[in-house]
């Protein structure tokens, strides 16, 4: 039986060789943005599929976040009679958490997952193969419009759901605590300042890096036919959602200091 | 022409290519035999500089594909046409914009004339008129041939071959062997076929040779090898299931070359 310390070194000989991999096809990808021909089509193609295909369960999942929120909310705010701060609340807690964090998680899953698929059938099916034989390089034709697609698509993807789950807890502030709307809406937007969106955009930018990056490089090296691919997608997402909520995590503590 | 100079390769710590040595001159038609798994599409993949050696080198006309990088090595790409075991057509594409992927990415050429020789590509692998439709519309032999057509459209001048024969039925497997001879005259190429079919080798190679163990044991005219006395590659053309191939143990195999060598 193997000891402890070759089972840590296999470990991490395994973390260092992913994290390595992960990183080179970042940098290759981002030299691929820069370097001609720039497919239109395909980024078109792209973003078309992950953005605005992803508009409707991003609607869903913002709303009802929203309502959610102002009703948590207001089961605290009542106790001590402020209820008026839920508008104010929702807003920063969309705009600057909840509107990144959801429609990343949301995408992981949805794009995320299809992505890695795509290409992990591609590459079980000698697709990426062909490619090079046919002069293409694989990250150039595959990856860079995926992950500039993203990076686009994501932040319009979050502004969208910071609206949708701010009229979710205006729905709950005006129809069920009797707050004006003309005041919900003052309220909402007297709290907001330009960094808390942009601080939420900013992350955005981050998590759809991320959520490309892990999908493409889990898919280039699918082996083993469709169980290979089934366990490529699974591994895919879980990796994207942990990244991002952990990336979330740095992210708001530096804003916090830096902001 | 295509020289292989002490290929070796390692997959996972287990030894796939363990010294391979061939040359391949212009113009001929070699099919490199072997058991399945035995590392002749990895063979082939390292022609074409879609794997890297560990140790060892390809020559393709005099220049180590190892060394090239950026544009010259786009250019020895193109010099090449594959066809792959699956056919590995993009599912996302149709025939046209399969067969002519390349004229497409790597040239300025007008659609006409991009439609014109995707046609007279198809048209050498006698299919006409499914241009529009998608791979998965297709059977088995007419992917392959779709494959067959991507691989000779832009004009290569050496066609690799991985497995052609192998999942269709024996009339399209020996139709796709009449291709192979078809197009080897027509275009007059270098053509290099991986298969494990013995009929299809005798009707395609000038010379075969054959992967075992991680190296060529033997090369010759279809008739050397078929009447050769080395007891491995006896085993594998005859397909007995005993014989040194299968039976374990090198004592047994020098046995074997033993009373081989002595008939």
């Amino acid at each position: 039986m193997p000891g402890y310390s070759s089972v840590l070194k296999t470990k991490a000989t395994t973390f260092v060789t992913y994290v390595g991999g992960i990183t080179l096809l970042l940098l290759r990808t981002v030299a691929g943005m820069f370097s001609p021909p720039f497919k239109r089509k395909q980024l078109v193609e792209q973003m078309s599929k992950t953005g605005v295909d992803s508009f409707a369960i991003v609607f869903l999942t913002a709303f009802f976040a929203g309502i959610v929120l102002a009703f948590q909310t207001a089961y605290t705010m009542r106790k001590m009679s402020a209820e008026i701060y839920i508008a104010s609340l929702v807003g920063l807690s969309m705009t600057r958490e909840l509107g990144p964090v959801f429609t990343a998680l949301v995408v992981a899953a949805r794009v995320g997952a299809s992505i890695t698929a795509e290409v992990g059938t591609m590459q079980v099916t000698e697709q990426i193969d062909a490619l090079e034989t046919l002069a293409i390089n694989p990250i150039k034709y595959l990856v860079v419009p995926r992950f500039l697609a993203l990076c686009l698509m994501l932040p319009i993807l979050t502004i969208y759901a910071d609206f949708v789950g701010i009229l979710g807890g205006f729905i709950v502030g005006v129809s069920k605590l009797h707050i004006s709307p003309h005041l919900y809406i003052r309220k909402t937007f007297d709290a907001l300042v330009y960094k808390d969106i942009f601080s939420g955009l900013l992350k955005a930018v981050i998590f759809a890096a991320i959520i490309s990056i892990v999908a493409c490089y889990e898919g280039m090296r699918t082996r083993g036919g469709a169980e290979g691919v089934g366990r490529s997608t699974t591994l895919s997402v879980v990796i994207s959602c942990i990244l991002v909520i952990a990336s979330d995590c740095l992210f708001t503590a530096l804003f916090y200091f830096m902001f | 022409m295509i020289r292989i100079n002490s290929l070796h390769k390692m997959f996972d710590e287990q030894p796939v290519l363990h010294g391979v040595d061939l040359e391949i001159n212009e113009g001929e038609t070699l099919v490199i035999i072997g058991r399945s798994g035995c590392g002749k599409s990895v063979l082939l993949k390292h022609m074409i500089g879609i794997l890297r050696p560990d140790s060892g080198e390809v020559f393709i006309d005099g220049q180590n594909i190892s060394r090239l990088k950026g544009n010259d090595f786009v250019r020895l790409r193109m010099k090449f046409g594959m066809l792959f075991q699956g056919a590995a057509l993009f599912d996302s594409l149709n025939v046209y914009e399969n067969v002519g992927f390349a004229l497409i990415e790597h040239t300025n050429l007008k659609e006409a004339e991009i439609r014109e020789r995707v046609r007279r590509a198809l048209e050498s692998v006698d299919l006409a008129h499914i241009e529009q439709k998608k791979p998965a519309e297709l059977s088995g032999g007419m992917k392959k041939r779709v494959g067959l057509a991507r691989a000779i459209c832009n004009n290569p001048r050496i066609i690799l071959y991985d497995e052609p024969t192998t999942g269709l039925d024996p009339i399209m497997a020996d139709m796709i062997n009449e291709l192979i001879i078809r197009l080897h005259r027509q275009l007059r190429v270098t053509s290099v076929v991986v298969t494990h079919d013995m009929t299809s080798a005798y009707k395609v190679a000038t010379r075969i040779a054959m992967l075992y163990e991680g190296k060529i044991v033997a090369q010759g005219t279809p008739d050397e090898i078929k009447n050769t006395k080395d007891p491995v590659v006896r085993q594998f053309i005859t397909g007995a299931a005993h014989g040194p191939i299968t039976d374990s143990g090198n004592n047994r195999r020098e046995e074997y070359r033993n009373i081989g060598g002595e008939k």
